[in-house]
């Protein structure tokens, strides 16, 4: 039932929004960065201006899309206190303990290095370039570290003791620092970025290929977009991505039936390709499986029991399964498709045939919005899966909102999200699109005085 | 160690409004300073590579906020929720400005981003101030240790309190003229030619004003906060920060006047250095003040996370405080400490 007045319908909705529109961005920060610092070491020891040329190119990309993902990550860490003030009293002691850290240790490292990596490249020589290139890596992967510790402390909360007053503190730094879930989480998170930023990288080398300009460069693109994708498509697969459904079959298993929308229990459980989840009527509609593979899956064994969404009470269930479902069809699909393509184009750029394979270099091409629909949708499937709890099985999503925020005033902040977030968005492909036409070799209007 | 967070954080703001303070106050002069375009692209790159740098010791205020005092941030957040997203769009919008408004080669778009950033920097003091002027008047927090703020109520400072009301306005307006003050002395060490004179010659005349405006703001906080100027006296701390302040200005007006750019903009810096760290002494132990009954406030004790995450993290943050500053160090030193007419931007 949806009840507009209801305000934790537009907590929960604005911060969706936010948190999923701010993601577009970090993804590919993360996912390019090592290859800006590959490039910049390839500059370094082979003295290859190409690669100079390759490493610049994508930094004024870098460097338009960390911007856009610091501006739009601001806001998120103040929304905790803004709409989560019951959660942010229960949980601060705990979780603030890693977003402070992310600041102090991760957005001071990117922050101090980031404008002299976009705009000093002649203040530096090719050492010093390489050294910032890298520091600035770290720091990006830093901070997804900190996020995801914070991440997987609400979907299996360690490390922590309740106080009297019903609030959690910490107990044990190195647990909640080490929690295996966090572990697991950022393998396959930190794999779906290399994914988003090797397709983009791929994409503009197969572009230029098509078009037949900027030789040099493109070669470079297409040979680092491919083997890089390859790489890191089969990586968010296995081990990642097999090791996180353990976890949840393990820890979520009420997740786990409602992602394969599964009603009923037993062995020999299947995976569902394709099927329409029928809540009301606990089934599945026009479904296409393949029994055992779920069991298999989850437990090592085709005779493992993975028990349907009957056998739980209501009240624990996900709230939204059908998107839930959803959401995982997505990810595991484009999932499987990335690395059928990547492994074709791998194949192809070694065996010296991809620069001719027209074909092929369109699909690269077309094939770029996909990973961030994929991260998206993954996100989207461990958030979803984490519903009803905020904390997984210690603490309600209904029990964290800012009891004194009307419905009205989080609305109001929702629709001026959506606005300076659209204008936000079109500054930023319009940007893109700019940089990517005018190709590597150009140096944008600032930086004129730098490159002569 | 809840004191030793308490003064953490207060530091970390006093950074916060030395640094980023003074590329808002620059931002917000900036089309007063600057008349040609050239002279407007030497006034962004004045604020420098490290502007964000300077902007995350808000965010890690932030984070610290959070981790130590997560009911502070909790309540005062949420009741001044529409407020605090003014200021976020705000942050939003000049972050855009600086960061694309040099990427296109074209007059109107230079014009329209250099107007965003003058308009949302002017807003950025403005707000921060009167949020400064709620911390020291105190907030309407009830025996439940909640409260929500409209924006107004009958512009009276006690009781039922709204965001804005004679004093925290008084205090906003006070900050525009310190924060701007303190950005003119900034451009005046930083940039060159008629950029340099416009900046020392509005720098001489905002120091005046806030000479003027600050006993009359004083004046007010005793009226409003009665006992801060009693708690100034008795603690030791606080007559550094009055120290500070004094030495501060003499230094600023010693430096404008004969020419000692750098002394200046030292002598400003520790000027607000010694008014938010003394404001910060003199309201200890109180985070939240509630301007309903003493009882309800909110103390760096009552306010606290436990002590087992408080004492790990007092073991890392001196680290990653170290490390922040030596990047920096290490960045700025490859960059003149005056920008000149051609270069890089920034």
């Amino acid at each position: 039932v949806i009840a507009p007045s209801d305000p934790a319908l537009w907590h929960r909705l604005q911060f969706a929004f936010t948190a999923t529109y701010h993601y577009l961005f970090p993804q590919l920060t993360m996912g390019l960065a090592p290859l800006i610092v590959w490039w910049k070491w390839r500059a370094l020891r082979t003295g290859n201006a190409a690669y100079d040329a390759a490493a610049r190119f994508w930094i004024r990309i870098f460097g338009l899309t960390f911007a856009v993902g610091v501006v739009t990550g601001i806001p998120l860490e103040f929304q905790f206190g803004t709409n989560w003030a019951a959660f942010s009293r229960t949980a601060g002691g705990v979780i603030g303990q890693t977003l402070a850290m992310e600041g102090m240790f991760a957005f001071f490292l990117e922050s101090a290095l980031i404008g002299t990596l976009v705009f000093g490249e002649s203040r530096l020589g090719r050492r010093a370039q390489f050294a910032v290139s890298l520091g600035v890596c770290v720091g990006s992967w830093l901070s997804a570290y900190f996020i995801i510790v914070t991440n997987a402390f609400m979907q299996h909360p360690v490390g922590f003791d309740v106080a009297a007053d019903g609030s959690l503190n910490l107990s044990d730094f190195g647990a909640y620092l080490l929690n295996p879930w966090a572990w697991v989480e950022l393998a396959h998170n930190q794999a779906a970025a290399l994914v988003t930023g090797a397709f983009a990288v791929a994409a503009v080398g197969a572009l230029y290929r098509l078009k037949a300009v900027h030789g040099g460069p493109a070669r470079i693109f297409l040979s680092s977009g491919t083997g890089l994708g390859l790489a890191a498509s089969v990586l968010v697969a296995f081990p990642t991505g097999d090791l996180q459904a353990k976890l949840v079959a393990r820890h979520q298993e009420v997740t786990l039936a409602a992602m394969e929308g599964r009603f009923r229990s037993g062995p020999m459980a299947e995976i569902t390709f394709i099927g329409q989840p029928n809540v009301a009527e606990r089934r599945l509609d026009n479904p296409i499986r393949l029994p055992g593979a779920l069991s298999f899956l989850a437990y090592g064994t085709f005779h493992g029991n993975v028990r349907g969404l009957a056998a739980f009470p209501e009240d624990t269930w996900p709230t939204n399964i059908e998107l839930l479902y959803y959401a995982f069809h997505v990810m595991a699909g484009l999932g499987t498709l990335f690395i059928a393509l990547m492994a074709l184009a791998a194949v192809e750029q070694w065996r010296g045939r991809l620069p001719h394979n027209r074909a092929l270099l369109w699909a690269l091409l077309l094939a770029f919005p996909f990973p961030f629909i994929a991260n998206t949708a993954g996100w989207l499937a461990a958030e979803l899966g984490r519903q009803p709890w905020l904390i997984y099985g210690l603490y309600r999503t209904s029990e964290g909102i800012s009891d004194v925020v009307s419905a009205g005033n989080a609305l109001f902040t929702l629709i001026g999200f959506c606005g300076l977030y659209l204008v936000v968005g079109l500054l930023y492909l319009w940007l893109v699109g700019r940089e990517v036409a005018h190709g590597p070799g150009h140096a944008a209007a600032g930086e004129m005085a730098v490159a002569e | 160690v809840t004191t030793a967070w308490y003064a953490i954080l207060a530091a970390m703001f006093v950074v916060f409004a030395a640094t980023e303070g003074r590329n808002f106050g620059a931002g917000a002069l900036h089309l007063l300073v600057a008349r040609t375009r050239a002279e407007r692209r030497m006034v962004v790159r004045a604020i420098g590579p490290l502007w964000s740098w300077h902007e995350v010791w808000l965010i890690a205020a932030g984070g610290v906020l959070f981790l130590a005092f997560p009911k502070v941030l909790a309540t005062a957040l949420s009741g001044y929720y529409l407020a605090v997203f003014l200021l976020l769009w705000c942050l939003v919008l000049r972050g855009i400005a600086l960061e694309v408004g040099g990427h296109v080669d074209d007059p109107l778009w230079q014009t329209f981003w250099d107007a965003v950033l003058a308009a949302s920097s002017l807003l950025l003091a403005l707000l921060f101030g009167a949020a400064f002027g709620n911390v020291v008047r105190g907030v309407p927090l009830g025996a439940d240790g909640k409260m929500f703020l409209p924006f107004f109520t009958d512009f009276r400072a006690t009781g039922r309190v709204g965001i804005l009301d004679w004093y925290t306005v008084s205090v906003a307006v006070f900050t525009l003229s310190v924060l701007g003050a303190h950005g003119a002395t900034h451009l005046a060490r930083a940039t060159t030619g008629p950029v340099e004179e416009r900046s020392t010659r509005i720098a001489r005349q905002l120091w005046m004003v806030v000479l003027i405006l600050l006993p009359i703001v004083s004046w007010e906080t005793g009226i409003v906060r009665p006992g801060f100027f009693e708690a100034v006296l008795h603690r030791s701390v606080a007559w550094l920060g009055a120290a500070a302040l004094v030495l501060g200005l003499a230094a600023v007006l010693i430096g404008l006047s004969s020419g000692k750019a750098s002394l200046a903009s030292a002598g400003s810096s520790a000027v607000i250095a010694g008014l938010l760290g003394g404001a910060a002494t003199a309201m200890f132990p109180e985070l939240l003040h509630s301007t309903v009954a003493a009882a309800h406030s909110i103390t760096a004790t009552s306010g606290a996370s436990g002590s087992y995450g408080l004492g790990a993290a007092l073991v890392w943050w001196p680290v990653a405080a170290g490390l922040s500053v030596t990047y920096a160090w290490l960045m700025a030193r490859r960059y003149p400490r005056r920008v000149l007419g051609e270069g890089d931007d920034y």
